[in-house]
């Protein structure tokens, strides 16, 4: 187990061997805490998502990766009993502003989520679904932006003749990206991605990660593993978390090479977790 | 396996055949108990069809075909002139508002509930849901005949005779004058009656939306009426039409509440708040005392309402089988 972090480095693991210059912050997170009802679930989280930079969450399940990214587009709102206090800005919104518009918060900030979860309708209404809730266009011009989500998605060559199939006849791997291009088809400024890959196979996995990286050209992204070398793959940040802190949040190529703590070179290396 | 024949060769060949071989008894028993709960069910079925027609032979004989479109039903005339289009007429018509009304209210309680109502109100309403469904049937009548008839006779029906008046179609559709005893009075307090089983199944197929779904949908902007529209309906869409479909064979077979408040007359008005009858409704006040042909006639509507309820409920799933090719599957 111990020589996980060497076999990744051997196999050119790191695809950003050069450290990109730092990014200004896209989404700043200051003094964050979360409580499931009574239970303090994150605990003064400060961070920084740098603007068109692929930040990666690792850490054991329930320390809280997942939690966090839930704040950034308010899913928690959803839930009762659920509540952030602290600050989190995008750009100079405030999400965590009561009186804030989630309808539009969430088109800025869209979400991917473990399973891959098409809505009951077509796949050309899949994506045009999410794009008419904003934009009246006509059927040509919606036509066009279906199209354009969907090579976004690097889904397109596989679904043009079938446009007008069940969105659920697709395969697992193709279903989720899907879901990426409806994310994206709404033109957010952020896309969290929350453990995308954990139901898909490898050939799937692969491709998505490829989509994550092209997707870094445009948008601020913030993606959930419980893989290590994804993490390391995609990423040029990756935050640590345990037990609802963040330990460690530095370059990927230093989480993984020279990790101040001990507690995330532990857990990089699978002695815990 | 070795290891395995070993055991067994402990236990002596003999005891495992035997235990086999009553294993074998019992799953021959259950497979024939099993069979013979499902043949039953079309035993019984060809056994009421069968003795509805050997009932109704008489009526068919006399009146063939024209049985269906003759409004006149005259039993004590000589020789009886019996029809079936009124209660048919009637049948239908109170069915259909009362799904009218039943389905719009019965999906937006459900909704309401699923998605809206804080966790505090969710019990009451739901077990007043629940309640509305224990009433037996007689109360409503009751009620509808002692409270609802004089209550929507001094009110509803007047303003809305007096709105439509002059109005070509819905002047006719809404024409006076008011009265206690009406098919709408009658749909309404079906709709009253099959509200329940709207709700609950539609809650108990809203709740099997996963959430994440309605994350998502959420995630990418959606309104709560937004969600509810274009991803929870459609993902239960099945199991609201079977909800709806067990409403509409019971609005269509209802007797006792109906009985007491159509008004029980044959006659056939574009109006809906003029008296009408229903199949059942005419079956139940006259059965008692007829005989010979009035009894066969009578009969004879029953099997009418049977092929009519077996046509609606064929042509909703024919629709749903529509909307599933609509949506791609």
């Amino acid at each position: 187990m111990s020589d996980l972090s060497v076999s990744m480095s051997a196999s050119g693991g790191l695809p950003h061997a050069p450290v990109l210059p730092e990014a200004p912050a896209k989404v700043t997170v200051r003094n964050l805490n979360f409580y499931y009802g009574e239970h303090h679930a994150l605990k003064n989280i400060n961070l920084a998502l740098g603007a068109n930079r692929v930040t990666a969450f690792i850490g054991p399940s329930g320390c809280g990766k997942s939690t966090l990214l839930r704040i950034f587009n308010r899913m928690y709102d959803l839930y009762p009993g659920q509540r952030a206090t602290g600050q989190l800005m995008l750009d100079q919104t405030n999400v965590l502003d009561p009186r804030l518009d989630l309808n539009l918060l969430r088109a800025r900030v869209g979400m991917v989520f473990q399973k891959p979860t098409p809505f009951p309708m077509t796949i050309y209404e899949n994506i045009a679904f999410g794009i008419r809730l904003y934009e009246k266009i006509s059927k040509s011009e919606m036509d066009g932006r279906v199209e354009k989500a969907l090579r976004g998605g690097a889904l397109w060559n596989e679904v043009k003749d079938k446009l007008n199939a069940s969105g659920l006849s697709l395969s697992g791997g193709q279903q989720q990206r899907l879901c990426i291009a409806r994310t994206v088809a709404v033109r957010p400024e952020v896309i969290l991605f929350d453990e995308p890959c954990s139901a898909l196979d490898p050939i799937s996995t692969a491709k998505i990660e490829e989509l994550i990286q092209e997707l870094s050209e445009n948008y601020t992204i913030a993606i959930v593993t419980h893989n290590m070398q994804q993490a390391a793959r995609v990423s040029d940040k990756t935050a640590f978390m345990y037990l609802g802190e963040l330990i460690e949040f530095d370059d990927t190529s230093k989480i993984f090479t020279s990790p101040t703590d001990r507690r995330t070179q532990d857990y990089i290396t699978g002695r815990f977790g | 396996m070795a290891v395995q024949s070993d055991v067994i060769d402990d236990a002596g060949p003999y005891d495992r055949a035997k235990a086999l071989s009553a294993f074998k008894l019992g799953d021959v028993t259950f497979y024939w108990i099993a069979r013979l709960s499902a043949i039953s069910v079309l035993l019984i079925l060809g056994g009421i069809i069968i003795s509805l027609i050997v009932g109704a032979f008489p009526a068919m004989k006399e009146y063939g075909f024209s049985f269906l479109w003759t409004q006149r039903w005259a039993p004590s005339a000589d020789p009886p002139v019996l029809g079936a289009l009124g209660p048919m007429y009637g049948t239908l018509v109170t069915s259909f508002i009362a799904m009218l009304i039943a389905i719009p209210v019965g999906l937006g309680i459900a909704i309401f509930l699923t998605e809206l109502c804080p966790q505090w109100l969710r019990r009451p309403i739901g077990m007043a849901i629940e309640l509305l469904a224990g009433i037996p049937s007689i109360i409503y009548g009751m009620w509808g005949f002692f409270v609802l008839g004089p209550f929507l006779a001094n009110t509803f029906q007047p303003f809305m005779i007096k709105i439509f008046d002059g109005v070509p179609v819905l002047g006719a559709i809404f024409a006076g004058p008011p009265s206690y005893l009406s098919l709408f009075n009658a749909a309404l307090i079906l709709a009253i009656m099959v509200l329940p089983f709207i709700t609950s199944i539609s809650v108990d197929v809203f709740k099997t939306v996963p959430p994440v779904l309605k994350e998502a949908a959420y995630g990418v902007g959606c309104t709560t009426w937004e969600v509810v529209r274009s991803v929870v309906i459609p993902y239960t869409r099945v199991g609201i039409i079977g909800g709806v479909m067990l409403a509409l064979g019971r609005a269509l077979g209802e007797t006792m509440a109906v009985t007491f408040i159509i008004g029980n007359s044959f006659r056939i008005s574009s109006s809906i708040f003029a008296p009408g009858t229903t199949i059942s409704a005419a079956i139940a006040s006259e059965f008692a005392e007829s005989d010979g042909l009035h009894q066969s006639g009578l009969i004879l509507l029953g099997l009418l309402l049977f092929v009519l309820t077996f046509f609606v409920l064929a042509g909703a799933r024919l629709m749903l089988m529509r909307l599933e090719k609509k949506a791609g599957n």
